[in-house]
């Protein structure tokens, strides 16, 4: 297991450029768009921001790319003629991914910290923490669904934006939504990321709300998108791809 | 060869109304070097995967000689599955702790150097050249000491000097007690390397038994003219 874990730490670390998009994109956009507000009263909430898009691209996207990889190169095949459960090598290949999250967005707190004098003490850091933990694995919990209908790196991204678009436009991250139809929130509350930024704003302190109902809410949203992930795990990467093919091939018959 | 590692009866597959594998039976012994060949298609790989329980078989039944036997089988897959990152000896690190093993570095060393691959156990596995990543594929399916190996087509697509590395590992695995199951459409490889070969067509098992013996007895001059004169893709040539 500490091998594994150990193993799963080291393959994330040393893909270098992930590594720089992960901590540095969301470091400069901070740093760049706090001197250009130069607004003290908006700070915190561009920080709870670029906190919790930082947690979900790297929750969705970092793991539905890995996932897809291994599957396609026969990874989960092969473990399966292993004495290891793959659902174990999944939770520590998660569990990996959600520790280094955690520190990427601890790094992004601490810009904030040292850079727009964000008072923070250790029990609201200790409370991130354990945002941090929940919203990544939810958001880890929804990659690996992604990747489970993705036949290909396209189809991820493609799928990926069809759960982006409606998350960030439709939750008060960046902006307020007073101003924004109904409809807009209304569809924002139907996914987790709303809820999450507002966690990670109450357990910082920046909002009075209790994080109490996120936790809840981002709880039931992982165990709902845990069991889907679950029951739609694919052990090969060919099933879509095939469909894909002996679509493609009916459409070439059709035209001949 | 008288010990019977696996034996399968009567194995059917079926994908909608095509047959894949219409009643394949056979067996693999101790020590023994054996070939499945057959044309593109023929369901060796299915076979393959049936026997290995990677595929689900409609009917027909696989016995191995241990109720525990994937703990001694290893199995090399066309994909190369090395983790991005990981050195070859990394690679071989997680997939000893796959088999819950923890592998030393003088068994990891003395493993790669057995795949000839001793001096390029610092370099990334992706970064290794095709027939290294091959090799590192098999020693991937040696790291848990199994009894027997299936490598499937563990040569396609290699130069003929990888080839022959790939034949030198297969002949010093045998010699050194692992029995060996490959599929290949490499007809020279599969009767320079094989004790016995089993031809798949249209997935039934056309024939089997020792290269030499079959090509006395359908009366050609070597296991290619065989291939051709007995496959449907090769009756058709």
């Amino acid at each position: 297991m500490k091998t594994i874990f150990k193993t799963m730490l080291v393959t994330s670390l040393r893909d270098k450029i992930t590594m720089f998009y992960s901590v540095i994109f969301p470091v400069a956009l901070l740093i760049g768009l706090g001197y250009y507000f130069d607004n003290p009263a908006y700070t915190p909430r561009l920080l709870t921001g670029v906190i919790a898009l930082s947690s979900l691209f790297w929750g969705v996207s970092g793991i539905a790319f890995q996932v897809h990889w291994q599957r396609s190169r026969g990874v989960y095949k092969l473990l399966k003629l292993t004495p290891f459960p793959t659902i174990s090598f999944i939770f520590l290949m998660t569990a990996a991914r959600t520790l280094l999250g955690i520190l990427i967005n601890l790094a992004v707190l601490g810009t904030g910290v040292i850079f727009f004098d964000m008072a923070v003490t250790i029990g609201a850091v200790l409370g991130t923490m354990g945002m941090m933990f929940i919203g990544i694995l939810c958001f880890t919990c929804l990659g690996f669904l992604i990747s489970n209908f993705a036949g290909n790196e396209a189809q991820i991204n493609m799928i990926s934006n069809l759960f982006f678009f409606p998350m960030i436009f439709g939750a008060d991250t960046f902006y307020s939504l007073k101003s924004a139809p109904e409809w807009v929130s209304t569809m924002g509350g139907l996914f987790p990321f709303g809820y999450y930024v507002h966690g990670i704003r109450s357990v910082l302190g920046i909002s009075s709300e209790s994080p109490l109902a996120s936790i809840m809410v981002l709880l039931i949203y992982t165990a709902v998108l845990l069991i889907l992930a679950v029951l739609t795990f694919k052990w090969e990467a060919n099933a879509n791809g095939q469909i894909q093919m002996k679509k493609a091939k009916k459409r070439q018959r059709a035209v001949v | 060869m008288t010990n019977i590692l696996m034996e399968a009866h009567g194995l059917m597959k079926q994908y909608g109304t095509r047959t894949v594998v219409n009643g394949v039976s056979m067996k693999v012994y101790e020590n023994e070097i054996l070939a499945i060949i057959g044309p593109n298609g023929a369901g060796k790989s299915t076979t393959l995967e049936m026997i290995l329980g990677l595929r689900k078989q409609d009917a027909g039944e696989v016995y191995y000689w241990n109720k525990d036997f994937q703990k001694e089988v290893g199995i090399q897959l066309q994909a190369t599955p090395f983790f991005p990152g990981l050195t070859a000896f990394e690679n071989l690190q997680l997939f000893a702790a796959f088999y819950k093993k923890k592998l030393s570095k003088q068994l990891g060393i003395e493993l790669l150097s057995l795949c000839g691959l001793r001096d390029v156990m610092k370099t990334e596995g992706s970064r290794l050249s095709g027939g290294q990543q091959k090799r590192l594929a098999i020693a991937v399916a040696l790291v848990h000491n199994p009894k027997v190996v299936f490598l499937d087509e563990p040569t396609a697509a290699l130069d003929p000097k990888s080839r022959r590395e790939i034949h030198q590992l297969l002949t010093e695995l045998h010699r050194r007690g692992t029995t060996v199951v490959f599929t290949s459409h490499d007809m020279d490889e599969v009767a320079k390397l094989s004790h016995r070969v089993m031809m798949i067509d249209q997935g039934a098992v056309i024939t089997e038994g020792d290269a030499k013996e079959l090509c006395e007895i359908h009366g050609v001059q070597n296991l290619e003219e065989l291939y051709l004169h007995l496959t449907v893709g090769g009756n058709e040539q």
